[in-house]
C-alpha cells in the first residue's frame, strides 16, 4: 500500500464520489470548501503528485491555522492545493508561506476574523520566483500567471478549510476584498537598483523566500511628472495619507510597491532605501485638525494623551510612526506608477526562507523531491 | 478568556449578535464549549457615550446574574 493510501484510512481523510466534475464540485460547494469558483477534484493521484514536493511527514502539522487552529498537514495543504489548481512543483512555496502566515507576529488570528479587509499578501523572493515563473513584472498582481493565481488562491482555500475563514463565521470582514481570492506577486529584483526585500530582511543572497504581509489592496501612486527622487517620494507620501487608516492606530508596517520606473528614478537621485524610507516617513503627516471631531475628542485625545491631550489643530499626526516600518519593493513593468499598500495594522510583516527539513536553504523547489 | 476560566475564575464574554458564532467557535476551540457569551446589541463602534452606556447597563445585571450562579 502506497503512503497516501496508508494516511486516507485515517477517518474523515477522504470520501467516495462519483468520478463526475460537476457532482464534485457540487458536493464541495455544498461543504463550504469552495471560494465561491470551480475548484479541482483533489483526488489521491493528484494530492501524491503534490506532496512529491514534501520532504516532511505528510501527517505532521507544519502549523496550526487560526481561528478554527486546524492542523496545516502537508496532506490537507496538497489538497487544498490541487482543488486551487497548483502544479506540483509549487507545493514548497505554498508550504512557505503557510508557515510565514502563521508566526505570531504576523497575528494570523486577528488577519483572519477581523471586521477590515486585509487579507494574506505574499511577495515572492529568490530564484523560486524565477524557477516557478511567478509573475514580477506588467500585472503582478493581476490575472494571468498560474503560479500567482493558484498558489494564492490555495493559500485562501487553506485558510478558509484548515483555519476556518468562513464569511461570517470565522471571517467577519465587513465587505472583504478581491484580494481575498489570490494575493501573490514576486519582487522584480532584475529592475530593482537595491537590494531585494529578503536580503534586507536577513536572508542571504541567493537564497528564496517569502514576506507576508496583512495588507489592503494596493492603491495606485500616479506620478507621470516628476523627474527628481524628491518629486517621486513626495507624491508617494501623499498618496499614504488618509483620516481612516488602520495604519495610523498601530506602529504598522505599509509595504510601498515602487514601479520599476519611478525606483530608478529615486536611485539615480542618489537615495538608498533607507533613505526613501526617512523622506516619505518625514513627509506622511496630516494635522489633528483634518481628523473628525469625534475621533480627535475620543481616540486621539485619549488613546494617545502623550501626544495629542492638548495639542492644537495643526498638530502633524504621522501615517508611519518609525522610517524603517516602511516596507519597500520594487514590483511591476512598465509605467510611472508605485502603489502604496496599507495594512491591518496590528500585524508585523513576517519574512521565511526557503529550507529543507534539515534546515538547510533550499536551491531549488527539486530539492523537496522525494527520492 | 478561555484560559482564565479554565483557572477556575469567573468568565464572561460580552459580544454583539454578528459575533456570537465566531465566540461560540472559539470557545470550542480553546476547550471551553460553556464559555459563558453574553449578548447586547449590535453595533458597539459608532455610539454615542450615553448609548454605550445603554449597552453596559443591558450588560451588567446579566454579568451579576452569571457571577451569583457561580457561588451558589
Amino acid at each position: 500500500m502506497t503512503v497516501i493510501a496508508e494516511l486516507l484510512k485515517a477517518p474523515r481523510a477522504s470520501l467516495e464520489v462519483d468520478d463526475d466534475f460537476d457532482a464534485v464540485n457540487v458536493l464541495m460547494r455544498a461543504r463550504g470548501w469552495s471560494d465561491g469558483l470551480p475548484l479541482i477534484p483533489p483526488t489521491a493521484a493528484r494530492v501524491e503528485q503534490l506532496l512529491a514536493y514534501c520532504d516532511r511527514p505528510w501527517n505532521q502539522p507544519v502549523a496550526r491555522m487560526a481561528p478554527r487552529y486546524g492542523e496545516a498537514t502537508p496532506l490537507r495543504l496538497a489538497a487544498n492545493a490541487v482543488m486551487a489548481g497548483c502544479r506540483p512543483e509549487y507545493f514548497p512555496l505554498l508550504v512557505l508561506a503557510i508557515e510565514a502566515i502563521c508566526e505570531e507576529p504576523f497575528n494570523l488570528y486577528g488577519i483572519q476574523a477581523t471586521t477590515h479587509l486585509c487579507a494574506p499578501l505574499v511577495l515572492v523572493n529568490g530564484p523560486v520566483a524565477k524557477e516557478l515563473d511567478v509573475n514580477a513584472g506588467c500585472n503582478a498582481f493581476g490575472p494571468g500567471w498560474q503560479a500567482n493565481a493558484s498558489i494564492g488562491r490555495a493559500i485562501r482555500l487553506a485558510l478558509v478549510n484548515i483555519g476556518g475563514a468562513i464569511p461570517s463565521l470565522g471571517d467577519m470582514s465587513t465587505f472583504g476584498a478581491p484580494s481575498k481570492f489570490s494575493y501573490l506577486a514576486a519582487e522584480n529584483e532584475a529592475a530593482s537598483p537595491w537590494e531585494p526585500l529578503h536580503v534586507e530582511r536577513g536572508v542571504p543572497r541567493g537564497a528564496s523566500a517569502v514576506t507576508v504581509i496583512g495588507a489592503e489592496c494596493p492603491h495606485n501612486v500616479n506620478d507621470h511628472e516628476s523627474i527628481t527622487a524628491e518629486g517621486i517620494l513626495s507624491t508617494i507620501a501623499g498618496t499614504l495619507l488618509g483620516t481612516g487608516t488602520n495604519d495610523i492606530y498601530y506602529e504598522a508596517q505599509p509595504l510601498i510597491v515602487m514601479g520599476p520606473e519611478h525606483a530608478r528614478t529615486v536611485a539615480d537621485g542618489g537615495y538608498s532605501k533607507a533613505d526613501a524610507k526617512r523622506y516619505i516617513q518625514e513627509r506622511a503627516h496630516l494635522p489633528l485638525g483634518r481628523f473628525s471631531k469625534e475621533n480627535i475628542e475620543r481616540r486621539m485625545r485619549v488613546t494617545w494623551k502623550e501626544k495629542y491631550a492638548t495639542a492644537g489643530m495643526d498638530a502633524p499626526v504621522y501615517m508611519v510612526q518609525k522610517p524603517e516600518d516602511i516596507l519597500i519593493a520594487v514590483i511591476g513593468g512598465a509605467g510611472k506608477h508605485s502603489a502604496v499598500i496599507q495594512t491591518f495594522g496590528a500585524t508585523k510583516a513576517v519574512t521565511r526562507a526557503l529550507k529543507l527539513r534539515d534546515g538547510t536553504l533550499a536551491r531549488s523547489v527539486e530539492d523537496f523531491k522525494r527520492r | 478568556m478561555c484560559e482564565l476560566r479554565k483557572r477556575g475564575l469567573v468568565t464572561v464574554v460580552i459580544c454583539s449578535e454578528p459575533f456570537l458564532k465566531l465566540g461560540k467557535t472559539q470557545s470550542r476551540v480553546f476547550g471551553v464549549p460553556d464559555l459563558p457569551l453574553l449578548l447586547i446589541p449590535h453595533p458597539l463602534g459608532g455610539l454615542s457615550l450615553e448609548q454605550v452606556e445603554g449597552r453596559a447597563g443591558h450588560a451588567v445585571p446579566k454579568v451579576l446574574e452569571i457571577i451569583k450562579e457561580r457561588f451558589k
